[in-house]
């Protein structure tokens, strides 16, 4: 059968102050009529240039050096702006990552799809109305007629990905590029977008280019998955023999990288005494009006403990107040209840408690000053409690980074350099405890259990205690001794990780767990 | 310092700026030794004196040498206009930390009040500072000053509160450090590049208002060669003498265009994550 | 919008005006003027001078004398002019008129220039376009209202003699003539706002070019007249109602010097005079209307964008 889509030894230069950058370097691929292709890659990997260079959509630095791409045997490089429209929409159609910035937020839904399907079916305004209103119905969104008048900020996030797609599919595009349409999403939510997906793939046979840098994700949807790296096409392959024989290192490494829940990657049992006590923890967020005050509520009624060396991991989706559990415990926020450390009620938060509880936060590009050298931004905590300037470049090294580090500024290290000098910073005061808020969540799989493993290491050098609050329910299942679920600022589960799936949990948890599949393999 | 230097001279806005004001600063630092007249020297046998070989830029009403005039009045107006801007910025961005720091009702009444004092233009809120000191060069400096503060003070709270979310500041203050710390070592250096780019731009707004208040009658007082009253009086003799507007007029653009160009220069020179 | 969004509103309006009449009044008390000796003169008899200070309250407290002005203010009695003995609220509202008209026009001409430049700059980003709009904004921003006027006054009324020097005529009266009398001043006024506002257009227009959803509506095949009316443009132009109500304060301001130039008996001239003659009630009451016509503006611009972005509505 001959591919609808075939790109050939596609090579493409970025121009660049310091010279041309090579985002991609001699990438062939073939998509079938009907196939679904998974491309998998880490950021910067160039797998968005690709979907990019396919819509002809490339930033006016983009140079093509060389190759072919061909769509339904016609070659797409170098044909006409008006063409190119004919193309787009009409015939190969996007869906894109985050579905909050992909809708023109002053635009009535109804309008964002009626506007593709007057221009690529030529329909009549009343018509495609109609048309609008019975997909909307299809993707499974609630009462589509009173939607086509409502605008982007009114729906959620799972709500408006299902516009999207709507909108891509009402057109019946031959190809469909789907560029992380669940990435921005919660698990749950990414979930049924997936499962709407599949559903619609099967009615309508549609091929699809599928861009994600979750393996597992793309274990489920594909037929074949393709490996990008660094520009290059390292190997491709039907989804279930990737997984189970990679034949590429690089593949393999990835593969290993992502979190399987089975694979636990801690044995031991921490100990019985109680480090850290939260009773009936409350908080409340307040924004100050002329006349009175807005509340929100940020977690309610929240009790748990810490013990000595255990990793209690705290689940849920965004805005179930995981992160205020965290601020609460190292008074970021004011919060009603109890706290207690070994014990003892904690009143005003001491420098005794301080150094026994650290925490380090999601974003590595905010977390460190960008005005402080690596040396200075470690170097305070060391005096504050009691160490020595002296230490740094011992820190450094418990980090794996270099001393010489200590003389550079944040913006001139990586993402999960940031991380590892911010996980040096809570280790200066040799905690007993450290909450790690998301710490992950905005680095690359195969960063993440690069840091994950240095955590464990350091657990297993000084008994540190952590909190591990997370969105990804298979990373913390490899780690976690007992787990935490939160939903709407509650929490409605804290049960042992042997628990899970027996039947003990609580229904979200199950739900959380049925919407977080481990990769195929 | 000499990093900054470099940055800023790699921009192109920061480099003609930086060409512009180092002009400028040197008429104002020279200026009255460069001059060749006195600047009050009167000779009514020269007024009027079109642009040529013995008055460069031409003499005004009573003979005075324009060029004169313009170089010893460039240390009236350029450092009366950084004064007030430095006096405006300083009480604006004590006003706009401290609503940052307190937060919740007392930095909304206070955002609110400065709102509301920002409802009087910020020409008739000088107008009627420099009205009530009474005219002369130091109530209009007062005056401009008293006018930008509320604007410097928004920008400051802004800036802040944007500082004030960041994770280096939680992780401060998580750790248990003093409030002075956290505002001083923390915050405070990464205020203070923004607003000082607001505040380059700004004296150029001070320049041509300190110029405004002189042409208005309420600033320098006859016969101070600064450029707004230069102007002024110029205006009168527009047919025989276009020079005495066109000259002084001049010099207040190019100066107002070299903080304007500074500003944004800074703006890019400033970014510490900008890799260059 | 909400009701409660609106009263809202309203009561910062209400706000403004307060915190303002307390600054004139505070700014204005301290002036070292006697009411009495400016309305007597120097050669006035003590006894004389002794009567008008107590008819006038001006031995009252000064929180006094504040409430009896405010309570006048209220009721719409804005105290009459020590200059001329006239009340100085018609005299003011008049003024104001002729500002407006001023003001309005200078708007409007500003829109129809600023934003297609704004536009074509963001459109053009790099290219001679947009470096040729950078260099006229910076220049706009540069020259001080007073050092334009004389430049248009010299050129289109002097040398070329297109258009009368200076004066106002009604436009009841004479219409064309009217108009001729304000092309300068509208001229003048435009060319720093033009500046200022073509700047923000272009950076919104950029900042939506670069949006996720017009790479989305490009990439769903529309046209590209398309991408930029219906995506591009009204997106890129909410943001500059907002900004447009907040330069009608600078835009009060440099109406004073224009006026004063150009001889238009405005509001900005009358606070002029009231200034030059230390005429209390007519520096009060003329720096409240230019207040309360900037807090209105920016009420009005409020509502437009609650009307136009409908985000707002709900929050």
């Amino acid at each position: 059968m001959t591919p609808l889509l075939e790109i050939r030894d596609y090579t493409l230069d970025f121009q660049t102050r310091a010279g041309p950058f090579r985002a991609l370097d001699g990438v062939s691929l073939a998509v079938a009529p009907g196939e679904v292709l998974g491309l998998v890659g880490e950021s910067g990997s160039g797998k968005t240039t690709l979907a990019m260079a396919v819509m002809r959509h490339l930033a006016g630095n983009a140079r093509e050096r060389g190759g072919s791409i061909r769509f339904d045997g016609r070659e797409l490089i170098g044909i006409a702006p008006a063409e190119v429209r004919a193309l787009r929409g009409r015939r190969i159609g996007m869906v894109f990552q985050n579905p909050a910035t992909s809708l023109n937020p002053t635009l009535t839904l109804g309008r964002q799809i009626t506007e593709v399907l007057e221009r690529h079916r030529g329909l009549s305004p009343r018509a495609a109305a109609t048309e609008a209103v019975d997909w909307l119905g299809r993707v499974e969104l609630r009462n589509p007629a009173a939607l086509m008048r409502r605008d982007p900020h009114q729906l959620s996030g799972g709500e408006k990905q299902r516009v999207v797609i709507a909108a891509t599919f009402a057109v019946h595009p031959d190809l469909i590029l789907f560029d992380e349409p669940t990435t921005a999403l919660d698990v749950i939510t990414g979930a049924r977008i997936l499962e709407l997906f599949r559903r619609l793939r099967a009615e309508t046979g549609v091929t699809g280019l599928y861009i994600s840098h979750d393996l597992a994700v793309v274990s489920r949807i594909a037929d074949r998955v393709a490996v990008l790296r660094h520009g290059r096409l390292l190997e491709q392959a039907p989804a279930a023999t990737l997984f189970h024989a990679p034949q590429n290192d690089y593949t393999r490494r990835l593969i290993a990288s992502v979190p399987k829940p089975e694979h636990r990657l801690v044995q031991d049992t921490p100990g019985a005494e109680k480090i850290l006590e939260a009773d009936h923890l409350g908080v409340a967020y307040w924004r100050p009006r002329l006349f009175g005050r807005q509340i929100f509520v940020g977690v309610h009624d929240v009790t748990l403990d810490v013990r000595a060396g255990e990793i209690l991991g705290v689940v849920g989706e965004s805005g179930s107040g995981k992160s205020t559990i965290a601020r609460a415990l190292t008074g970021l926020a004011h919060a009603t209840g109890e706290i207690r450390l070994d014990g003892a009620l904690v009143g005003r938060m001491g420098r005794a408690y301080r150094r026994a509880v650290q925490i380090i936060f999601q974003h590595p590009d905010s977390s460190l000053n960008p005005r402080q050298r690596i040396g200075e931004i470690l170097a305070r905590p060391l005096r504050l409690y009691g160490g020595s300037p002296r230490e740094i470049p011992d820190l450094l090294a418990q980090v794996h980074l270099p001393a010489e580090y200590a003389h550079r500024w944040p913006h001139q290290l990586s993402g999960g350099e940031k991380q590892r000098v911010a996980i040096a910073r809570a280790f200066a005061a040799r905690p007993r405890l450290v909450i790690c808020d998301e710490i992950t969540a905005a680095l690359d799989v195969s960063v993440q259990a690069a840091v994950i493993e240095l955590l464990l290491d350091l657990r297993r050098q000084h008994g540190t205690a952590y909190l591990f609050i997370t969105h990804d329910l298979n990373l913390v299942r490899q780690i976690a001794h007992r787990l935490a679920v939160m939903q709407h600022g509650e929490l409605v589960d804290l049960l042992g990780i042997d628990d899970l799936g027996s039947g003990r949990e609580n229904a979200y948890t199950r739900a959380l767990m049925e919407a977080s599949p481990a990769p195929v393999g | 310092m000499n990093d900054l230097l470099r940055r800023l001279l790699a921009t192109r806005q920061g480099a003609l700026g930086v060409v512009l004001l180092v002009l400028v600063a040197f008429c104002c630092i020279a200026g009255p030794w460069l001059a060749p007249y006195d600047a009050e020297q009167i000779d009514f046998l020269g007024r009027f004196a079109a642009p040529g070989t013995r008055h460069l830029l031409g003499a005004d009403q009573l003979g005075r040498d324009v060029l004169s005039r313009l170089l010893t009045g460039a240390r009236t107006t350029v450092p009366a206009a950084l004064g007030a801007t430095l006096l405006g910025t300083l009480a604006g961005a004590v006003a706009g930390t401290l609503s940052a720091y307190l937060g919740g009702h007392w930095d909304e009444a206070i955002m609110r009040t400065i709102d509301a004092v920002m409802a009087l233009p910020g020409l008739l809120l000088a107008l009627l500072v420099a009205n009530t000191l009474g005219a002369g060069g130091l109530g209009a400096v007062l005056a401009v000053a008293v006018a930008f503060a509320p604007g410097m003070a928004r920008i400051t709270r802004s800036v802040a509160l944007a500082v004030r979310r960041q994770e280096y500041v939680s992780a401060a203050i998580a750790r248990g450090e003093s409030g002075t710390y956290i505002v001083l070592r923390e915050m405070l250096p990464n205020v203070v590049a923004p607003v000082i780019v607001e505040t380059t731009i700004r004296v150029a707004f001070a320049v041509m208002l300190f110029a405004t208040l002189s042409f208005l009658g309420l600033g320098a007082q006859p016969p101070a060669p600064e450029w707004g009253l230069m102007v002024s009086e110029g205006r009168r003799y527009l047919h025989q003498a276009p020079w005495l507007v066109v000259v002084p007029g001049v010099a207040i653009a190019i100066t107002a265009i070299g903080f304007n160009l500074l500003g944004d220069g800074l703006r890019d020179a400033l970014n510490p994550r900008d890799e260059r | 919008m909400s009701a409660r969004w609106l009263l809202r509103r309203l009561l910062l309006v209400f706000y403004t005006l307060l915190v303002v009449s307390i600054l004139v009044f505070a700014i204005t008390q301290v002036l070292p003027a006697d009411a009495a000796v400016t309305l007597l003169g120097e050669n006035a008899s003590v006894e004389a001078l002794a009567a008008v200070r107590s008819r006038l309250g001006l031995n009252d407290p000064v929180w006094l004398q504040f409430w009896h002005w405010i309570a006048g203010v209220a009721q719409g009695n804005l105290g009459v002019s020590m200059r001329t003995g006239q009340p100085v609220g018609p005299t003011m509202l008049i003024a104001l008129s002729r500002s407006l008209l001023l003001a309005v026009c200078s708007i409007g001409l500003m829109l129809v220039v600023a934003v297609p430049l704004g536009v074509l700059a963001a459109l053009r980003r790099g290219k001679a376009a947009d470096l040729g709009v950078g260099l006229v904004s910076y220049l706009g921003v540069s020259v001080p209202e007073f050092v334009t006027a004389t430049v248009v006054l010299v050129v289109l009324a002097d040398r070329l003699q297109w258009l009368p020097a200076t004066g106002y005529v009604p436009l009841t009266e004479n219409f064309w003539d009217g108009v001729r009398h304000l092309v300068a001043p509208v001229l003048t006024v435009s060319i720093v706002l033009v500046a200022h506002v073509s700047r923000m257009v272009r950076s919104e227009t950029a900042d939506v070019l670069s949006s996720d959803y017009v790479a989305a509506a490009r990439l769903k095949g529309l046209s590209g007249r398309v991408v930029l009316l219906r995506h591009v443009l009204r997106n890129a132009l909410l943001p500059v109602v907002t900004v447009v109500a907040l330069d009608v304060g600078y835009l009060l301001g440099g109406i004073i010097v224009v006026e004063e130039i150009f001889a238009i008996p405005g509001i900005g001239r009358q606070l002029l005079v009231a200034i030059e003659n230390r005429d209390l009630p007519a520096m009060q009451a003329g720096a409240l209307i230019m207040a309360a016509t900037y807090a209105f503006a920016n009420f009005l611009a409020d509502l437009a964008y609650a009307f136009l972005d409908r985000r707002i509505r709900y929050e």
